[in-house]
């Protein structure tokens, strides 16, 4: 349970002249719920859209499963097992919500369509939309289908961007016991989360950034609640 | 209303041009955003092409058009994937940088086509069963309009199949949807560009194949098209074929009408005052996706 999964060593990134991560180091073990947490705009989404490919780092290296993947494309990550359901519940609006699924699937060429029978199974709310177009899904529905589509290409990282995000409690409920089942089943999940509460249940390890640097980083089981929140107000 | 039925197949078959024309750049200014003012040096080179095939190396005009309209999309798909390639690949997000660049490629494909071919312009004599026609009561249909205006149709549902039931085509979509979000569902961007590409300046070729029937062939073709087949793509909505289709044969039918009442100059000055109105009241065009979001 300790062999590394996801290792970013002095991570420097940003946009242009902006920079908006300075020196990140971070370890994630295969098989654990790493959450990052933090305010707007310290970092966060700009930390995931690294690793996934959309940002290329000015400096420092990110390793994923023992291979460097710093230099490589986006698809060639997911190819590689890394899946990414960025912020704002995306999914690509004009298609339907099974093409949405059969994108993913067709696109990183893995194994049978169970798999999208599978991805239905864990969000049986999609089931009855299949055919209606994603752009017409509610927060929730997208929400789902955007970590349906994630899971469909057999991901061994699934990387999350405020999955909870303007979305009701009851589904949240949903979305919650979906990571818990995919981390169950081995898959190890980067979570960015907002709400302190689900984060705190969800999480085995905690890391806090503030203005684009790492300011904390343990296992949630060493964290009291009173400290979590504390973190958080800095 | 007796006008605008006998000026129907003239409406129709400048609607077709205009569509053909047009269809290449809904795949790459209607999908990708890029305005390719070399669009119609690309019509211009699928109709030398047909010269080339009959002229240079002699194919017989009873099939030179029918070899040349699959050869033309080749030749073109190719200069335009190579265009892709080697240039407007490195102008993403710079889109007047992108205009002046096509543009300058646009006058050197010309002046290649004068140093070729010679500044006159040349003949590709139509195959002999397409230079008759049909009379039904006072409307004179030829067959060349028939066939251009079925290359359209034939063409138009060839690309709706491509982009709403394979598999490239949903990919293609999905880039020019969000590029980032295909990025990370594993698709790989660069390759659906090119492709993209490809077929939007194939396109063009078979457009200049189809032109071929309808007058001589210059350098200068393509210019005389290429802002109309813009404002199709503009009226109809970005990337919207529907739209597209609708909007190529409304023009088609506005210039052929009004022009058999007025002169052709009117006839435009009326059509460009018709599209300025109509982009008033709807700047996005006749069509566009419909999304539960506020935009």
């Amino acid at each position: 349970m300790t062999t590394p999964h996801l290792t970013l060593t002095n991570l420097n990134a940003g946009y242009g002249r902006a920079q908006v991560l300075f020196d990140i180091n971070l370890t994630i073990t295969t098989g654990t719920i790493a959450c990052v947490m933090g305010r707007n705009g310290v970092g966060k989404t700009t930390l995931l859209n690294t690793i996934a490919g959309l940002i290329t780092p000015t400096h420092g290296t990110i390793t994923h499963n023992g291979t460097d993947i710093t230099t490589q494309p986006p698809h060639t990550r997911i190819h590689g097992g890394i899946a990414y359901a960025p912020q704002g519940h995306e999914t690509f609006a004009p298609l339907t919500v099974a093409e949405n699924l059969a994108l993913a699937h067709h696109a990183t060429k893995r194994g049978p369509t169970h798999l999208i029978d599978h991805a239905l199974d864990r969000f049986p709310r999609l089931t009855p939309l299949l055919n209606r177009r994603a752009g017409l899904l509610s927060g929730g529905q997208a929400q789902q289908l955007a970590i349906a589509r994630a899971l469909v290409a057999r991901p061994t990282l699934l990387i999350l961007d405020e999955p909870t995000e303007g979305i009701q409690p009851s589904i949240v409920e949903e979305i919650e016991t979906a990571i818990t089942d995919i981390a169950a089943e081995g898959i190890t999940v980067l979570l960015v989360e907002q709400y302190l509460d689900v984060a705190l249940r969800l999480a085995d390890t905690v890391t806090v950034l503030d203005a684009g640097r790492i300011i904390h980083s343990g296992n949630r089981a060493d964290l009291t609640d009173t400290q979590a929140h504390a973190l958080m107000a800095i | 209303m007796d006008a605008l039925i006998t000026q129907l197949p003239v409406g129709l078959a400048i609607g077709a041009v205009l569509l053909l024309a047009a269809l290449g750049l809904n795949f790459t200014f209607g999908q990708m955003g890029v305005i390719n003012m070399a669009h119609g040096e690309f019509i211009m080179i699928g109709a030398y092409t047909a010269y080339v095939l009959h002229a240079w190396i002699g194919v017989n005009p009873a099939y030179s058009l029918i070899v040349a309209l699959p050869v033309a999309f080749a030749v073109t798909g190719t200069l335009g994937w190579l265009l892709e390639l080697g240039l407007i690949r490195h102008f993403y997000g710079r889109p007047l940088d992108t205009l002046l660049l096509t543009f300058g490629i646009g006058m050197i494909l010309q002046q290649a086509a004068r140093d070729t071919f010679g500044a006159p312009n040349v003949d590709v004599p139509a195959p002999p069963w397409l230079t008759e026609g049909i009379t039904l009561g006072d409307i004179r249909i030829h067959y060349a309009r028939l066939f251009i205006l079925t290359l359209a149709l034939t063409a138009v549902a060839a690309i709706a199949y491509y982009l709403n039931r394979s598999r490239q085509g949903r990919q293609m979509r999905a880039v020019i949807h969000n590029r980032d979000l295909a990025a990370v569902t594993g698709i790989n961007t660069r390759r659906v560009d090119a492709t993209t590409f490809f077929i939007g300046s194939g396109l063009a070729g078979i457009a200049g194949v189809a032109l071929t029937l309808t007058g001589p062939t210059g350098p200068t073709l393509g210019t005389n098209y290429i802002v109309d087949a813009f404002l199709v793509v503009v009226i109809g909505g970005l990337g919207q074929l529907r739209g597209t289709v609708i909007a190529a044969f409304a023009l088609g039918m506005l210039n052929a009408t009004v022009e058999a009442w007025t002169d052709a100059s009117l006839a435009k000055l009326i059509a460009f005052t018709a599209i300025v109105a109509l982009l008033q009241a709807r700047p996005q065009g006749l069509f566009t996706v419909k999304t539960r979001a506020l935009t």
